[in-house]
């Protein structure tokens, strides 16, 4: 009888012929890929041909209508929910709570993901973020290092960012670029952008039409 | 013992974003406060008559509820529009995350009683025959209230048109709560016994929490 592990890749995201719409808009098409630890899988393409729908997919917030999405951490292949609550996610269509501060927040998703409040804290430093600052009083820029905070807080295996470098100026970019490649040392990432972006450990290109 | 602390956890962010804001605080106090008085203007000091005090339990429990829906349906609203709703699918497990939620409506409504009985007994010179019945009677109508609210919330904050959908949805879920909460207090006020009519409450407010264990992680997530 199998435990769901195998002697495959440590980590592994791979997805199969996917659909989804909503109504009679068909968004995502047959769409396949994949990605292993170390790499970045590069999802492109103009505005409303499926990027989001793919990451959502991918995390479990949305339901495909078929095809199939195999996600593997740590050689154990993860259900939908076990999948939903072990990847890191980035949207610029997520937020976080805007009474509470950055530390509030990243203490209070720690505590539901089991990290402790020195893990937000770095983060918010490495970040250049103020700990005592509501999430409704940051800019827009600081508003997406925040969700990058969050994406990395639990230390994921797995990330899938969505236009991670949307607002960020150049010392930002350079920040997150970091976290990104310390995070490729161990783990795999997609990431969803318009147009091509030059983030590192990109290993394979998915391009989305229009 | 984990589950527990993510379940405490999401209750205390409810709090803390709560004392920050103060909505539900004041809607609800302000909304029980303004009924209060009205029914008290318009009834006056009945408690006496034996006509009038079969019909004030119902009263009761009118201005209870309507407070209440003021400011609870508003607990999964208030994330999805303000796009934070996906954070915690992503970070909290859905039985921890209805019962955090269970409980923090579950002290609004405490608190709601604690405001609004004595008021109410007092405005309208109530004298109840067993106060130890209404304790419980309160007691169980309000977890069934905070229960039952929570899960239609869960409901109503999935879906575009919100406007009547949660009065549409409580009025099967909450009417028989309320028919037994009312019958329980009613017991309380006049000396009649209201045993069952609070055992069958906490029955129902049983079954509707493992209603809403089993279902909200289908409501909740796709």
């Amino acid at each position: 009888m199998s435990d769901g592990t195998d002697q495959g890749p440590e980590h592994f995201l791979g997805f199969e012929g996917l659909r989804r719409g909503f109504g009679r808009l068909e968004v995502l098409r047959d769409v396949s890929g994949h990605a292993a630890a170390g790499e970045v899988l590069l999802v492109t393409g103009p505005n409303g041909c499926g990027k989001s729908t793919l990451l959502r997919c991918l995390a479990g917030l949305v339901r495909p209508q078929r095809g199939t999405i195999d996600c593997r951490v740590d050689r154990r292949d993860l259900d939908t929910a076990a999948r939903r609550r072990a990847l890191g996610f980035l949207s610029p269509d997520l937020e976080l709570w805007g009474e509470l501060t950055t530390f509030e927040n990243l203490e209070f998703v720690g505590r539901l993901r089991r990290v402790g409040p020195e893990r937000g804290a770095e983060l918010l430093d490495r970040l250049g973020l103020p700990h005592d600052r509501p999430a409704a009083a940051l800019s827009s820029g600081m508003r997406q290092r925040l969700r990058w905070a969050f994406a990395l807080l639990h230390r994921p295996a797995v990330l899938l960012l969505d236009e991670p470098l949307q607002n960020l100026d150049a010392p930002g970019r350079r920040d997150v670029l970091a976290l990104l490649q310390e995070h490729l040392e161990t783990g795999l990432a997609v990431v969803a952008n318009p147009e091509s972006v030059d983030v590192p450990g990109v290993e394979r290109h998915l391009e989305l039409a229009g | 013992m984990s589950w527990l602390a993510e379940a405490w956890a999401i209750f205390a962010k409810e709090w803390r974003c709560e004392l920050r804001t103060r909505y539900a605080l004041n809607t609800v106090g302000l909304f029980a406060f303004t009924t209060l008085v009205t029914v008290s203007l318009t009834v006056g000091p009945v408690g006496s008559s034996e006509e009038m005090r079969p019909i004030l339990p119902t009263l009761l429990w009118l201005v209870l509820l309507f407070a209440a829906s003021a400011g609870l349906p508003r607990t999964f609203v208030h994330e999805e529009e303000t796009k934070s709703a996906d954070a915690l699918r992503l970070a909290a497990d859905p039985s921890a995350l209805f019962c955090g939620k269970v409980l923090y409506n579950l002290s609004l409504i405490v608190l709601l009683e604690i405001l609004v009985v004595p008021l109410f007994l007092g405005m309208l010179g109530l004298e109840v025959a067993s106060p130890v019945d209404l304790l419980l009677a309160m007691a169980a109508g309000g977890a069934g209230l905070a229960v039952g609210s929570t899960l239609i919330a869960a409901i109503v904050g999935q879906a575009r048109a919100r406007g009547p959908l949660f009065a549409v949805l409580a009025f099967p879920v909450l009417l028989p709560l309320l028919k037994l909460a009312i019958d329980a207090s009613l017991g309380a006020v006049l000396g009649e016994p209201a045993q069952m009519a609070i055992m069958l409450s906490f029955l129902y407010d049983s079954m509707l929490m493992v209603a809403g264990l089993m279902l909200f992680p289908a409501i909740w997530n796709p």
